[in-house]
């Protein structure tokens, strides 16, 4: 089947390749350009393990078409870093032990850097309920909530 | 999960949406937010050779105010019509129901137009096709047989939408535009009382605005479902008082939303129309709850929201 041109920004970076009509936005990260922070673990739009911000907003990759993202920004967790320092919500993920296998991470944190991009200072209820899009079977959500309430604190004060 | 083939085209305008359509006919399929329609090609339960993408079509992903109709575009994401002033201060069932569906990252990527025209669901339909085919294809799939309920003569796949039985209490109509033109219908003209074939529109026709009268109205939607951050009802009960009169909509049992009306001075008309959905519903064993718990929550359902409304009379 015909290929389709595509560019768009990954990450900050311009990429022009070329995808087929019938490939989702996470085998475009994971398999063409080697960005695997994005996990697939459903595969069916149900756990959020995949999610990455499109422009502003969360998205799960694996219900994405390629071809659908034409000239708009992408985020993935690889993006988050800045010149060899962590994001605020990394660091707090660390500094709370808000990770435990892991494969939820980036997903988690995503869905919450979109919150926090989007509004100053989210309630505790505000996070339960934006996360509550991510599944994690490990944590029990507490060590994750703390992360990313002591990540929107800090984001404030700087 | 790997996607079968398909080519991809995003037309700008409706006009060329439909002439792709015609041009693929059966094998064609319109694609909005892609919630809906995603997994349901992984799992192989659509196989289209062409699906068309709505979202490049200019004019679709607006809401317009005017006074007598609230015109809601396709392609709005559940997630900004919630957060629409007047949805939020008139139309309570409608953001109850857009509150409690999914979970907020599918809510800014899933529209009303394809939560309205979703495909109904079953516990032995939405599974892999491997899994399909080792049981044996049911109706909805071209069988002949009902995997849910043994014996029986047709399909029981329950319309899992939140948003359809808030809108109908709500009078909605639907603008659909076809190859023949445009016309526009009451929201519950739309279902063909079949489960296993759900919609009653022409091949190919788009629905390409809801339409809201602007009224002021009180209500609420309720939901059962097994996980609160993320689920398909498993039954859902939207009411809502418009004027004095009101109307009750159940969803998620059977393949349309049935609806009651009722006035708002009649005296326990919560008690009456829970009584009276209780009968009528006929869940069968499709979903992961019971159909014995099923139509027992469907009379409470209405008589909670029942309760809420007079205690704001208070």
């Amino acid at each position: 089947m015909k290929r389709i041109k595509l560019n768009f920004t990954v990450n900050g970076e311009k990429i022009s390749i070329e995808v087929k009509p019938y490939e989702t936005l996470l085998e475009t990260l994971r398999e063409r350009l080697c960005l695997t922070g994005a996990k697939e673990a459903c595969g069916l739009g149900a756990c959020g393990s995949c999610t990455v911000i499109l422009d502003s907003v969360p998205v799960r990759s694996c219900l994405v078409l390629s071809p659908e993202v034409e000239g708009r920004e992408v985020t993935t967790v690889e993006g988050l870093s800045k010149d060899g320092a962590l994001h605020p919500l990394q660091e707090a993920f660390m500094e709370k032990g808000a990770v435990q296998c892991g494969f939820c991470t980036s997903g988690m944190i995503l869905t919450a850097k979109a919150l926090l991009d989007r509004q100053n200072k989210p309630s505790k209820s505000q996070i339960v309920k934006t996360i509550s899009s991510n599944v994690c079977r490990c944590t029990g959500y507490k060590k994750i909530i703390e992360a990313v309430t002591t990540a929107a604190e800090k984001m404030e004060v700087t | 999960m790997i996607l079968s083939e398909f080519e991809y085209r995003r037309p700008k305008t409706i006009k060329k949406a439909l002439q792709l359509y015609q041009s693929k006919t059966e094998d064609a399929v319109y694609l909005l937010g892609g919630t809906d329609l995603i997994p349901r090609i992984k799992e192989r339960l659509v196989k289209p050779a062409l699906v068309i993408d709505l979202k490049g079509i200019a004019g679709l992903d607006k809401i317009e105010h005017s006074r007598s109709w609230l015109k809601i575009g396709a392609n709005v994401t559940l997630y900004e019509l919630r957060n629409h002033p007047l949805v939020r201060d008139a139309f309570p069932a409608l953001h109850d129901s857009l509150e409690a569906t999914s979970c907020e990252t599918l809510q800014m990527r899933g529209t009303i137009g394809g939560n309205v025209l979703q495909d109904t669901r079953c516990l032995f339909y939405n599974k892999s096709d491997e899994w399909r085919k080792a049981k044996g294809f049911c109706f909805k799939m071209g069988g002949q047989v009902c995997n849910a309920v043994k014996g029986a003569k047709t399909c029981f796949a329950n319309y899992a939408s939140d948003n359809a039985p808030a809108l109908i209490t709500l009078h909605a109509e639907v603008k659909l535009v076809g190859i023949d033109g445009e016309r526009q219908i009451p929201l519950e003209a739309i279902f063909s009382g079949k489960s296993d074939l759900p919609f009653a529109i022409k091949s190919g026709e788009i629905i390409s605005h809801i339409l809201i009268p602007v009224k002021n109205t009180r209500g609420g939607y309720l939901k059962i479902r097994v996980r609160d951050s993320m689920d398909y009802p498993l039954v859902g009960v939207a009411v809502s008082l418009v004027n004095g009169k009101g109307g009750v909509a159940i969803g998620a049992i059977g393949g349309k939303p049935l609806w009651f009306d009722f006035s708002e001075n009649e005296v326990g008309w919560g008690e009456r129309i829970a009584r009276e959905a209780t009968d009528i519903v006929r869940p069968v064993a499709n979903t992961v709850l019971s159909p014995a718990y099923r139509k027992k929550m469907t009379g409470i359902l209405v008589k909670r929201i029942a309760r809420k409304l007079s205690e704001e009379d208070r």
